[in-house]
């Protein structure tokens, strides 16, 4: 495998000592039940605020209100979070990155775009457990602090440099300092990898399947970075979940030690979940406008089901790309597409615009045509219609 | 961030007149459209990217009218900063209705904002044979629900469109007639 | 109701999708910040001497005697600034300014013997709706000066308004924000540091609004914006003072 520049000294170099204290550490233990802080201290002032961005949150537009599927996350939280999970409440959020959180007050966060990328149970068990495990050792609160002895350092230094005359000085430092990143530290990631597949463990799920999950995320960034040219360091998906591929290697590595392998991974326990849901996240997917990242992610949903929907969307990516080359690959997949069960007729109307695009009148008109007759109450029929009246 | 300072900076010294008065009558907009409202509206006058004006009537969180003058084939829409990780659609001279839509979909939800399609259907505009569509839209940042309706038209290559979006509940109805008359009454010339 | 940012044409979502704790309260400082840009634009381009500036609608002069105000929910949000800048929320301040600013509303001494009444917790939709919709319209107001208004507070909330009343029985409602900033003691000491090395910091700031909604029309019938470097309303005397300031030249 190529190496890429992102990948600096290489995963291999770090894994050996990753490797030698995963094999040291002793297996996790859930602390007790945390208890609400002194509103006083800057953790309770923390927490405060996380209630209130709470209470926000239960009224947002963009909360998933659907009740199955809240409580089937909430369940597989639940099994996780052991004692813990009358603290632990999951809130499903509509956005199309692969993203999941939790506060230090109990709050859970899980965006769809992450939910789109689950195989089966135990992926989404993987990256539920791993939140949790930033919750069970506080790494919130200890970022906190570290932020403001860091930063006010820092501010310290803009000053003294500002007065001797060198750089932005005050509010022009303090802002830079602001405008930081915060990321956990590379430690706080490791440490909730390790916590997270020992709650898979105990709760009955192997603990590869977390390897897996951040495997494929590698294999997305990569196909972006393929297409894109572009080391794919600022990719969203990227820079809140630094170095995929690594801790990819070290949770294999780690899960090798673990057992469990024979459990059952629950795919077609999600697949069920997700069927309903899959068509709306797809096209919030489409629109990112990242095609190496989609791409990616349908082949691998196709891998494990072929299915018209995925073809359709396949295709779509093309047609919206509208690179060299991509008008011809997007029609394959439509007829790909059309072979198979569960296409919507969404797909007639594209044809219809890349056959005319391409010349082939004739086709199109009958792509139109057989669109119409699908949707004859559709949004765009007089569009449809005057599409028909220009090629005549 | 010193750039918003800057700009702070600007504002301050220009004596901040962010919006300047357009009175009902024939109004120029960039090189080659015009307009005639009948009715008085509020331009920006500052920070709008070139071959754009934008419009408010009860000011810019409730209300805008946003006009896109002659977007040539290979432009985006408006000069989103270029990452690198995102695809900024641009425009091309061939693409029909749907896939304008579709484009100015993706900078309509750039931020995180849903984004539906409504009606789409042919329609004049600016003389030319265009296309009329409406959506629907929760703006992320305050999750205040919007409404919107858009007319555009290719003429010579290039994309002319007029987007108006408002709050739905009240300022979207209040202003639509408006909008729609202003859209009636562009018009491309040379 | 919140400011949120997104006034220019196409916001950017460059704060980062990051939502874990500490990253949602930085992000929220982050996008505070530019929103606090914005903010500052729009309160700044205005005449220096307004620090605090109350306006009435057109036809309006004073409320009805003994006329019943609803209180919605007061939007408050206090925060430290550290030494280096973090923006750090605080729990105990905002929980005591939010109990301070309410008792003060409720115990002014009202000529007209205007009565305040607190909406019931539980917000239904179309309230939800009306609130983000003032968000927006508060935001409207205080920003940037449209000439077409000629100087008059001519905003409404529209015929929904009206669900206000059903579910209260008021007439009118009162809408409050507050943010308000206030230096931690090592950044007191911090601006003392930096005035011998010539450098000015910033001490805290208190930006606010206070707006009345007529209900049975939905216009904004008053509206007081307020923004200065002093205010406390940590302790309930000083948040009565805050809250005199909020409402100056109320139409009572």
């Amino acid at each position: 495998m190529q190496r890429r520049g992102f990948l600096r000294c290489g995963a291999y170099c770090g894994l050996i000592g990753v490797a030698g204290s995963l094999v040291a550490a002793e297996g996790w233990q859930n602390p007790p039940r945390l208890q609400r802080p002194d509103p006083a201290s800057d953790e309770g002032g923390l927490w405060a605020f996380l209630d209130r961005e709470e209470a926000r949150l239960k009224r947002s537009r963009f909360l998933l209100r659907d009740g199955p599927l809240n409580h089937y996350v909430s369940g597989v939280a639940c099994r996780l979070a052991g004692d813990h999970c009358p603290d632990t409440r999951v809130y499903l959020v509509r956005s199309p990155f692969f993203n999941a959180s939790m506060a230090p007050n109990g709050m859970m966060q899980v965006w769809t775009g992450l939910l789109l990328r689950m195989a089966n149970e135990a992926q989404l068990a993987a990256v539920l457990g791993h939140e949790l495990g930033h919750y069970l050792a506080r790494h919130g609160v200890e970022q906190l602090r570290d932020a403001k002895a860091r930063s006010a350092f820092g501010q310290f230094l803009g000053m003294a440099f500002g007065a001797a005359g060198v750089g932005a000085a005050g509010s022009l430092a303090q802002l830079a300092l602001l405008g930081g990143s915060f990321a956990y530290s590379r430690e706080h990631e490791r440490e909730a990898d390790r916590i997270g597949q020992e709650l898979m463990l105990a709760a009955g799920y192997p603990p590869l399947e977390a390897s897996t999950v951040w495997g494929q995320l590698f294999a997305e960034l990569k196909a972006e970075e393929d297409w894109a040219g572009d080391a794919g360091t600022r990719s969203i998906l990227f820079a809140s979940h630094p170095d995929p591929e690594e801790r990819s290697l070290a949770m294999a590595q780690n899960a090798a030690t673990m057992g469990g392998s024979n459990a059952d991974t629950g795919s077609e326990a999600l697949a069920q979940q997700l069927r309903g849901h899959r068509r709306e996240w797809l096209e919030d997917e489409l629109r990112r406008r990242k095609s190496g990242e989609t791409i990616a992610l349908l082949q691998r949903l196709l891998a494990q089901s072929d299915n018209g929907e995925l073809r359709f969307f396949l295709a779509e990516t093309y047609r919206l790309r509208a690179a060299a080359g991509d008008s011809e690959r997007a029609l394959a997949a439509y007829g790909e597409a059309e072979a198979r069960a569960g296409f919507p007729p969404e797909l007639y109307r594209s044809r219809a615009m890349l056959q005319r695009q391409a010349g082939d009148e004739k086709a199109a008109r009958e792509s139109f045509q057989r669109y119409l007759s699908l949707r004859p109450d559709g949004d765009d029929v007089e569009m449809i219609r005057g599409y028909l009246r220009e090629g005549s | 961030m010193s750039r918003s300072l800057l700009l702070l900076l600007v504002l301050f010294l220009s004596g901040c007149a962010a919006m300047a008065k357009i009175e009902p009558g024939e109004v120029k907009l960039g090189e080659a459209m015009t307009a005639t409202p009948d009715s008085a509206w509020n331009r920006l006058a500052i920070g709008t990217p070139k071959n754009t004006e934008v419009w408010t009537s009860d000011g810019l969180p409730l209300d805008r009218l946003v006009f896109y003058v002659g977007i040539a084939d290979g432009e985006p829409l408006a000069p989103l900063r270029e990452r690198s990780d995102r695809q900024i659609p641009k425009f091309r001279a061939a693409m029909p209705a749907h896939e304008i839509v579709e484009m100015y979909e993706v900078f309509a939800s750039y931020d995180g904002s849903t984004f539906q399609r409504g009606k789409l259907a042919p329609a004049q505009f600016a003389s030319s044979e265009g296309f009329r569509f409406e959506f629907a839209r929760v703006r992320k940042g305050d999750e205040l629900d919007m409404r919107g309706v858009a007319y555009a038209a290719v003429r010579g290559g290039k994309l002319y469109m007029l987007v108006f979006e408002a709050a739905r509940t009240h300022y979207y109805g209040k202003h639509l007639a408006r909008a729609e008359a202003v859209a009636r009454s562009v018009r491309i010339g040379r | 109701m919140v400011f949120r940012c997104d006034v220019v044409l196409h916001a950017e979502p460059g704060t980062g999708y990051r939502e874990e704790a500490l990253g949602k309260l930085v992000k929220r400082s982050r996008t505070g910040l530019v929103c606090r840009f914005w903010l500052m634009a729009f309160f700044l381009c205005l005449p220096i001497a307004a620090a605090a500036q109350a306006r009435l609608a057109e036809g309006f002069s004073r409320l009805p005697q003994g006329a019943l105000v609803t209180l919605m929910p007061l939007d408050i949000e206090l925060y430290s600034i550290s030494a280096g800048g973090v923006v750090e929320p605080q729990a105990e301040w905002t929980a005591k300014a939010h109990a301070n600013l309410w008792e003060a509303f409720l115990t002014r001494q009202s000529a007209l013997e205007v009565n305040f009444k607190p909406l019931p917790d539980d917000a239904d939709e179309v309230i939800q709706r009306l609130n983000r919709l003032h968000g927006a319209v508060g935001l409207a107001i205080s920003g940037f000066d449209l000439p077409t208004k000629e100087g008059r507070l001519d905003w409404s909330l529209g015929d929904e308004a009206i669900a206000i009343r059903n579910q209260t029985g008021a007439d009118y409602a009162l809408f409050s924000y507050v943010r308000d900033s206030y230096a931690s003691s090592e950044r007191a000491a911090m601006m003392v540091l930096g005035a011998l090395l010539g450098v000015g910091l910033q001490g805290g700031m208190q930006v606010g609004y206070a707006s009345l909604v007529e209900l049975s029309t939905g216009r904004i019938v008053w509206f007081n914006r307020l923004l200065r470097a002093r205010g406390d309303l940590r302790e309930l005397d000083k948040a009565r003072e805050s809250a005199d300031a909020l409402l100056a030249k109320f139409p009572e």
